[in-house]
């Protein structure tokens, strides 16, 4: 008998499939994000704010089905640094830098633009996604930043040992009978600032940020006066951890920090104050990176935080203030107090948004932090 | 090479060379390549990157010399570029480190080597141990609770009434450096003790008893036959905690003065305060290169050659 060999047979058919198969199946062995990329959000932000992780992306997952891979970081000039390096790998959607950044991260072809039709603009608190900001919102004219908080960078002072002017000032920093806590950069426009409110300089403060000419004319005087006082400095901080220690270890009296290192002494003898000159005011958002992955993804996750309970649980986690209509009604009371407690609606109206700072401002500045450090 | 084949055969050797080859070329050579030809490139927007500004020159190593500042060196006034300035201190401040570790570690060696018991050596080396089981980032902070105003070294000296007010350790009593060079000198001190202990052990007793029993004082045996013999190992551990010392960002980050400046703290600040990468590149190329014609100097001053040190 003469067996037939055919060049279909059982078995031959039964290996082809199989490799159809492992073919088929091949993006999702090698990459599991090739399958997932339907609800998934890759989003870097601030390190530090456990609430986020623990309550804001629950309750966002739980809504929208899309799960956050978060990244933390320290600081924004880390995100830069790691944006930068996300522009040529991929794996960033969504960044969370502070307003006065966007510029410098958009001349450096980093950010995509919003598509506003699927946001929700009206959430928004008037005054945050509109008017001023909403133009240094969109560089080159389309949207490319949301805010997603705001706060401020005001007057820690202890209330028993500190010695202040009446108004307390920003002046106050620089008192040699104060032991003081800042960073370097915002003392020196703490310094430029003051300067200005006592008719010290030969042009307004604001100039420098918008011409660098000015910007090194004013900054020379906010330097030499700033290293004359430098006596008083114990402590530089660049983060939560220093600027508390400034305090409790180093026993400062007077500092110029964020208003959550305010929020967390409030209970150890130390009060949030508004200087004469106005609170600084910071203003952080949502960026899309120009090579997101995820963007239908990302401006879901965006528009969650401009309803109130996004709004509400993102400020909560910063101790900071919501973005959106009806959200300081969800708020923890403790927070409102708090903020209440310092800003009044005189203190509101001076608040100072920090403005842009170009890259090259930024260089320039750094070099005088880096001088005011020396000295 | 022979040895090696002879030992582990073909298979075990090729991988041996392949894995020192990925270490070298991969993580050392092109890592500091791609910094070297970054550092002669502007900071420029990325959209501009290969563009027409995007020329190579010297403009960002010669900002090292830009920003002349006031400043004394032993009383003596002096105009440098403040980071040139910064520079020297790290240099200076360093090599302190690296005295004090020197000065510490050497008795500690030779006790170890030539008068312990061999019986207790596992367990002083063990106590030796210890605290570099804890992170470096973990002991800098220790120190930084220890020097604070309000830490408990001024407590415990007010307690004993030693002093009336409390003393800002962290600022300097001599420098606005001290802080930084007590706890470099402690993170380091083991880099130093180890390759002397490791020299001094190699060293024959005999020759140290029959120093002793043709007269010579302990400074002169000392002198003149335990310190030669120890010198690759005292110049290794010396060049280890300088360029440990001179690269520590960490250390004077956390327990550094306000009025103290660390040269990696200024390579830092290009990185990430000013964005610029390039400068910082070329900083770090500058910083790279001057610590080892210092290490060069110093082992022409002091009459040792690397391939002691290598042994």
């Amino acid at each position: 008998m003469k067996q037939t060999t055919s060049a279909f047979s059982r078995r031959r058919f039964l290996q082809g499939s199989a490799a159809g198969a492992g073919l088929l199946a091949a993006p999702a062995i090698i990459s599991s994000k090739a399958l997932a990329s339907s609800g998934e959000i890759n989003f870097t932000g601030w390190a530090g704010y456990p609430a986020l992780a623990e309550k804001v992306f629950p309750a966002f997952t739980a809504a929208t089905g899309i799960t956050v891979n978060f990244k933390e970081l320290p600081d924004q000039d880390t995100m830069f640094a790691e944006g930068k390096v996300a522009l040529d790998a991929g794996g960033i959607d969504v960044i969370e830098p502070t307003i006065d950044r966007v510029g410098a991260w958009d001349t450096n072809g980093l950010l995509g633009a919003w598509d506003e039709s699927k946001l929700a603009m009206d959430n928004y608190l008037p005054g945050l996604a509109d008017g001023a900001a909403g133009e240094r919102s969109r560089p080159g004219g389309a949207l490319k930043y949301v805010p997603s908080n705001w706060g401020t960078e005001s007057l820690v002072v202890n209330t028993a040992s500190a010695k202040l002017s009446t108004p307390p000032s920003l002046g106050d920093l620089f008192n040699p009978e104060n032991p003081s806590v800042v960073r370097p950069h915002s003392a020196l426009a703490a310094m430029g600032r003051w300067l200005d409110a006592t008719g010290k300089l030969p042009r307004p403060w604001m100039d420098g940020y918008s011409d660098m000419a000015a910007m090194t004319e004013l900054w020379d005087i906010a330097l030499a006066e700033a290293i004359k006082a430098k006596g008083s400095v114990v402590q530089w901080w660049s983060g939560e951890n220093e600027a508390n220690a400034g305090f409790t270890a180093n026993g400062a009296t007077v500092g110029l920090c964020w208003d959550s290192t305010g929020f967390n002494l409030r209970n150890d003898g130390y009060a949030y104050v508004a200087p004469v000159e106005g609170a600084f005011a910071w203003h952080q958002g949502f960026v899309l990176m120009k090579n997101a992955a995820n963007v239908e993804q990302a401006h879901e996750f965006v528009k969650y935080v401009s309803t109130p309970e996004g709004a509400a649980g993102w400020a909560s986690a910063f101790s900071s203030n919501p973005v959106g209509k009806g959200a300081s009604d969800l708020m923890n009371p403790d927070v409102a107090t708090y903020y209440n407690g310092t800003f009044n609606d005189e203190a509101l109206s001076k608040l100072w948004w920090w403005p842009d700072q170009s890259a090259e401002f930024l260089a320039k500045r750094a070099e005088y932090a880096d001088k005011y450090k020396a000295a | 090479m022979q040895d090696l084949l002879r030992r582990y055969g073909t298979g075990l050797t090729s991988v041996f060379c392949l894995l020192v080859a990925f270490w070298i070329l991969v993580l050392i050579v092109l890592p500091n390549f791609a910094m070297f030809e970054q550092s002669f490139r502007p900071y420029l927007p990325v959209v501009e990157v290969g563009g027409p500004k995007d020329v190579y020159s010297f403009a960002n190593y010669s900002k090292i010399l830009d920003n002349g500042f006031e400043s004394t060196i032993f009383g003596i006034p002096v105009t440098l570029p403040i980071h040139v300035l910064t520079f020297l201190d790290t240099v200076f401040f360093s090599a302190l480190v690296t005295f004090f570790t020197l000065v510490f570690a050497y008795p500690l060696a030779y006790y170890l080597a030539k008068i312990a018991s061999p019986r207790s050596i596992p367990t002083l080396l063990l106590l030796l141990f210890i605290p570099m089981w804890v992170s470096e980032a973990l002991r800098a902070f220790a120190w930084y609770v220890i020097l604070t105003f309000n830490g408990p070294l001024n407590a415990a000296l007010k307690g004993l009434g030693i002093i009336e007010e409390s003393i800002r350790w962290q600022n300097g009593i001599f420098t606005s450096y001290d802080a930084i060079v007590i706890v470099l000198t402690y993170c380091y001190v083991l880099f130093m003790l180890f390759p002397i202990y490791t020299a001094i052990t190699s060293l024959d007793t005999n020759q140290i008893e029959a120093a002793e029993d043709l007269g010579s004082p302990w400074w002169r045996t000392h002198w003149r036959v335990v310190i030669p013999h120890a010198k690759p190992g005292i110049a290794s551990g010396c060049v280890m905690v300088f360029m440990l010392s001179a690269g520590s960002l960490l250390v004077p980050t956390v327990v550094g003065s306000t009025k103290a400046n660390w040269f990696p703290q200024t390579i830092y600040t290009w990185f990430n305060d000013a964005l610029d990468w390039n400068t910082g590149a070329a900083y770090s190329m500058i910083f790279l290169l001057a610590c080892i014609v210092f290490v060069i100097l110093m082992m022409r001053l002091f009459r040792v050659k690397l391939s002691d040190i290598a042994k």
